[in-house]
C-alpha cells in the first residue's frame, strides 16, 4: 500500500474512535497510545529487516521474555538496597547479550544450512521460552522498588513524552538509515528480490543475513527490557503473540512477504494502525472476541492490497 | 605450442578438467581469447560450456588445469576474485533484482557511497552516464524499477551493469535469446565498440547466422571436450553443426511446414475481438491440422496474446472459442478441459515443477488418470511417463532424477510431451526452441510437423522470424499489442516481415 493511502487509513481510524469513544482524541490519551505501539513497533522495525530478506522471525516474542528474566534476574543479585549503575549496565548488557546471541544462532542457522527461518525460529522460540520459565520456576520475578533508573526506562517521561516512545523513536531513525540511507540496506532489498542475483553480483548472503537476524534478536532484547520495566517484573509468560503482532504491522505497512519490499516508515504506520485499532476497540468498548476478528480482516485487507498493487504492475 | 599462441592471449585455459561426482564436465580443455576478439563457444547443452564459463567466473574451482589472465597464472576461487580480475559475465537466466530501479540494480553491490550512506543522486547521474555512453537509450529512465522493463530491456541493464567497471573480459551467455532483430543489431553494435576497447567477448549461442556475423573465431565443445576451431569470416556451417551433434545433421530437412491440410481443415481455435491491458481487438483462427506463426518485436505482446488466449491474463473484451464452443475467460483449467494447451515461454518459472523429479513433472497433469478416488497406480503413471519420454526421446537416465538435471531442451521436451498423453486440440508453444541447442532443436520442429499431420492446431510464437516462417502456414503479425495483418507464409520474405513488423513500410 502507498504510504498516502496508510496515513488515510490512520486519519480514518482516527476519526471513527473520536466518535465512538469518549476523550479518545486527546493528548494524554495519544501519549499512552504512543507508549502502548512503542514495544509492537521496535519489533516490528527489526521483523521488516527479516521478511524484506525473505525471511521471518517468530522467536521475538520468545526472546523478550528471555532477555527481561535476565536483566532482572542479573540485576537483583547482590543484596545492596540502593541502585549500582554498574550492575545496571551489566544486567542492561547481559540482556541484550542474550538476545544478540539468539539472533546469533537464528542467522547463522539460516544463512549456513539449508534450514529454512520459518522452522529454526520456531524452534529457538521454544528454546528461549522455555529458558525464560527456567529462572524463577516459571514465577514472576520483581523488580525492587529502588531500581528507579531501571524503571524509568519503561515508565519515566521526558519533557512529558514516555521513554519508550523515545527509544522507539530513536531506533527508528538509526534502522531507518540503515534500510534506506546505507549499502547494507540496499543489498537487503536486492536479497530478498532475488537472492541469485545478489549472489552473482557478490553480496555476502550469509553475513549480511546473520547481522539481520542478530538485528532481528537486538530489537526484541531492547522490546524486553522495556517491557519488564513497564511492568515492574520479569512475566516468563511474557510476549507470548507478540512475533504475530510485530509480523502483522510490517505486513499492514507495506512490506511484502515475497521480500524486497518494505520501508520503515510504512512499519512505523503498521504499527500504529495496529495500536489504534487495538485502543480504539477497546475504548468503545467493543467485545475482545471482535477485537480480534477487526484486526484480522484489516491484514487480510493489507495483504490483498499488497498482492493485487503487484498483479497490476 | 600452448606458449606460441599464450603470448599476446588475454585468457588462456591449459588442460581444464572438472568432476561433479562421477560426471566430467570438462575434460582437459584448452582456450584462449585474445584481446579485442570476439570469440564464440559453440555447443549442445550440456556439452561443457556453462562449467567452462563457471570456471572464469569463479563459480566453480577446477579440479586439474591452469588458468591464466593477461599472461599470469590465477586462481579465481571467487566470485569476487573474477570480478577484480575484471572478468564480467552476462548469464543467460537474467540476475536483476526485479524491486529495484535500474541504477540500483547497475550499481548493485557497488553503490556509490559518502560517509557510508548511498549517494543516491551520483547514483542516478552516473548510471545515466553510463547508459548514455553505451548507446542504450531504451533504458534512459534508470529511476523505473526492473520489473517494469520488458525481457530485453532488462538484458540491457544486465549490460550496462557488467561494462559499469572496468571490464577487460565479457562474457555473454545466449544474450540474443530474447531480442528481437534491431535489438541485436545494436547489442552487436555495442559489442564492436567494445572490441576497440580491446575487451576480449566469449560470445555463447546456438544461431549460427549471428555467429557469422559477430565472431572472430569459433571453437566448438561436446561431450566436455574442445572439438575445434575455426576462424571466422568464412564458417563452414555444415561441419561447425556435425561438431556440435556428432553427427550430419540435415538441416534443409526442417525448412517446410507439415504437407498438405493447411486452410482447407476446420476452425479449431478461433479468437475474436481480443482486449486487454496489452492487446487491442486481435482475431485470428487456426484449423485442424494448420501452424499459425506469431510474428512481432519484443513487446508487441506475443506472450500476453498467449497467456490472454490461455486465460492465464485478464481479458477486457473478445472471446475465445474452440471446436465452436466458447470458453470462459481467464479459466485454464476450462481451456485445457476445452482441449487449449499453452506451454509457456519461461520453463522454469511458469513450467515446470523445478525440485521434484521428470516422472512427476510429465504425469502431473494426468492425476485423475493414475490417481482416481486416491488409490494412485503405479503402474499407469509408469506408461504415462514410459510414453512421452519415449515418443519425445528425452534423454534422462531415469524417471525419478530432477527435472532441473535436463538440459534445456530436454526440459522443453517435458513440458511439450506432458500433454501428448491425450493430445489436445489446439497447442500455443511460446518459444519453444529458446535455449536449446541444435539437436533437441530437430527434435521439436519435427514433433511441431508429426502433430500437425495428425490434425491438431498450433500456434507457434518465436523470435526466432525464419523459423516461424519456415514452420507455419500463415503468419499472424503482431505490432503493439494489435494483429497488423495475416500473411501466408510461403513466398514471405524475412526483410518484408521485418518492414511490417517496425512499421517502417516501404510504398
Amino acid at each position: 500500500m502507498k504510504l498516502g493511502k496508510l496515513l488515510l487509513v490512520v486519519a480514518a481510524l482516527l476519526i471513527l474512535f473520536s466518535l465512538t469513544a469518549r476523550n479518545f482524541l486527546t493528548a494524554e490519551n495519544m501519549l499512552d497510545l504512543a507508549e502502548q505501539i512503542s514495544v509492537n513497533a521496535i519489533l516490528a522495525f527489526g521483523m521488516t529487516f527479516a521478511i524484506i530478506i525473505g525471511g521471518i522471525d517468530l522467536s521475538v516474542g520468545a526472546v523478550l521474555a528471555v532477555v527481561g528474566t535476565t536483566t532482572v534476574f542479573v540485576l537483583s543479585r547482590g543484596n545492596s538496597t540502593s541502585q549500582d549503575p554498574a550492575r545496571l549496565a551489566l544486567s542492561i548488557t547481559a540482556g541484550l547479550t542474550v538476545a544478540a546471541a539468539f539472533g546469533l544462532v537464528n542467522g547463522l542457522c539460516a544463512a549456513k544450512t539449508a534450514m529454512p527461518a520459518f522452522i529454526v525460529t520456531l524452534g529457538t522460540m521454544l528454546v528461549a521460552r522455555g529458558m525464560a520459565l527456567r529462572y524463577n520456576e516459571a514465577r514472576p520475578i520483581q523488580v525492587a522498588t529502588h531500581e528507579t533508573a531501571f524503571l524509568a526506562l519503561g515508565s519515566g517521561r521526558v519533557c512529558g513524552v514516555p521513554c519508550p516512545v523515545i527509544i522507539m523513536l530513536g531506533l527508528f531513525a538509526v534502522m531507518g538509515v540503515l534500510l534506506h540511507r546505507t549499502r547494507f540496506g540496499q543489498h537487503l532489498y536486492a536479497i530478498g528480490g532475488n537472492r541469485e542475483a545478489a549472489r552473482f553480483t557478490g553480496i555476502p548472503l550469509a553475513r549480511h543475513e546473520v547481522v539481520v537476524y542478530v538485528l532481528c534478536g537486538l530489537t526484541a532484547g531492547i522490546a524486553g527490557i522495556i517491557s519488564t520495566s513497564r511492568l515492574y517484573m520479569a512475566e516468563p509468560g511474557a510476549g507470548e503473540g507478540f512475533e504475530l503482532n510485530a509480523i502483522a504491522a510490517a505486513v499492514v505497512g507495506g512490506t511484502s512477504f515475497t521480500g524486497g519490499v518494505g520501508t520503515m516508515f510504512g512499519t512505523l504506520i503498521g504499527a500504529i494502525i495496529i495500536g489504534i485499532l487495538d485502543k480504539g476497540l477497546n475504548q468503545s468498548r467493543v467485545h475482545f472476541s471482535w477485537q480480534y476478528v477487526v484486526k484480522g480482516l484489516v491484514i487480510l485487507a493489507a495483504v490483498y492490497m499488497d498482492v493485487r498493487g503487484r498483479e497490476r504492475r | 605450442m600452448a606458449q606460441a599462441s599464450g603470448v599476446d592471449a588475454l585468457v588462456r585455459l591449459v588442460g581444464v578438467t572438472k568432476h561433479f561426482g562421477g560426471v566430467t564436465a570438462l575434460d582437459g580443455v584448452d582456450f584462449d581469447l585474445r584481446a579485442g576478439e570476439v570469440h564464440a563457444l559453440l555447443g549442445e547443452n550440456g556439452a561443457g560450456k556453462s562449467t567452462l564459463i563457471r570456471i572464469l567466473a569463479g563459480v566453480h574451482v577446477p579440479d586439474a588445469g591452469q588458468v591464466h589472465i593477461g599472461g599470469a597464472r590465477v586462481q579465481v576461487r571467487s566470485v569476487a576474485a573474477a570480478s577484480a580480475l575484471g572478468i564480467r559475465v552476462i548469464h543467460q537466466e537474467l540476475s536483476l533484482a526485479p524491486n529495484l530501479t535500474v541504477a540500483e540494480n547497475i550499481h548493485l553491490g557497488r553503490e556509490p557511497a559518502r560517509c557510508g550512506f548511498i549517494d543516491r543522486r551520483r547514483m542516478a547521474e552516473d548510471a545515466r552516464t553510463l547508459v548514455h555512453d553505451l548507446g542504450l537509450d531504451e533504458i534512459a529512465d534508470v529511476r523505473r524499477p526492473v520489473h517494469r522493463l520488458s525481457i530485453s530491456h532488462r538484458q540491457l541493464v544486465e549490460i550496462a551493469r557488467a561494462l559499469s567497471r572496468e571490464a577487460r573480459v565479457l562474457i555473454l551467455d545466449e544474450p540474443t535469446s530474447a531480442l528481437s532483430g534491431p535489438e541485436t543489431d545494436a547489442l552487436f553494435a555495442t559489442l564492436s565498440r567494445l572490441r576497440e576497447r580491446a575487451v576480449g567477448i566469449i560470445y555463447i549461442s546456438h544461431r549460427l547466422e549471428e555467429i557469422q556475423r559477430i565472431a572472430d573465431r569459433v571453437t566448438v565443445l561436446r561431450d566436455g571436450r574442445v572439438i575445434g576451431t575455426q576462424a571466422g569470416g568464412h564458417l563452414d556451417e555444415r561441419e561447425l553443426v556435425r561438431w556440435m551433434i556428432g553427427r550430419d545433421a540435415n538441416l534443409a530437412d526442417a525448412s517446410s511446414p507439415a504437407e498438405g491440410v493447411a486452410s482447407a481443415g476446420t476452425p479449431v481455435l478461433d479468437v475474436m475481438g481480443l482486449s486487454n491491458v496489452r492487446l487491442r481487438d486481435v482475431s485470428f483462427s487456426v484449423s485442424a491440422g494448420e501452424v499459425l506463426g506469431v510474428a512481432g518485436l519484443v513487446g508487441a505482446g506475443r506472450s500476453e496474446l498467449a497467456r490472454a488466449v490461455f486465460g492465464i491474463d485478464p481479458v477486457d473484451a473478445g472471446e475465445v472459442r474452440v471446436c465452436g464452443h466458447r470458453i470462459p475467460a481467464r479459466n485454464p483449467v476450462a481451456s485445457i478441459r476445452a482441449g487449449l494447451v499453452l506451454v509457456p515461454e519461461d520453463r522454469q518459472r511458469d513450467g515446470l515443477v523445478p525440485r521434484n523429479s521428470v516422472g512427476f513433472n510429465l504425469a502431473l497433469p494426468w492425476t485423475r488418470e493414475w490417481n482416481p478416488d486416491f488409490r494412485p497406480n503405479g503402474r499407469r503413471r509408469g506408461e504415462i511417463i514410459r510414453r512421452a519420454v519415449e515418443r519425445l526421446s528425452i534423454r534422462v537416465a531415469s524417471p525419478h532424477a530432477s527435472v532441473l538435471s535436463l538440459s534445456g531442451g530436454n526440459q522443453q521436451k517435458v513440458l511439450v510431451g506432458r500433454w501428448l498423453e491425450h493430445p489436445p486440440k489446439a497447442l500455443i508453444l511460446d518459444e519453444p526452441t529458446r535455449g536449446v541447442d541444435v539437436g533437441a532443436r530437430e527434435d521439436m520442429l519435427a514433433l511441431i510437423r508429426s502433430l500437425t499431420t495428425e490434425g491438431m492446431a498450433v500456434v507457434l510464437i518465436s523470435s526466432d522470424l525464419s523459423e516461424v516462417l519456415r514452420l507455419s502456414h500463415r503468419v499472424l503479425l503482431l505490432r503493439e499489442g494489435r494483429a497488423i495483418g495475416i500473411m501466408p507464409a510461403e513466398g514471405a520474405s524475412l526483410e518484408h516481415v521485418m518492414a511490417e513488423l517496425t512499421g517502417v513500410t516501404s510504398p
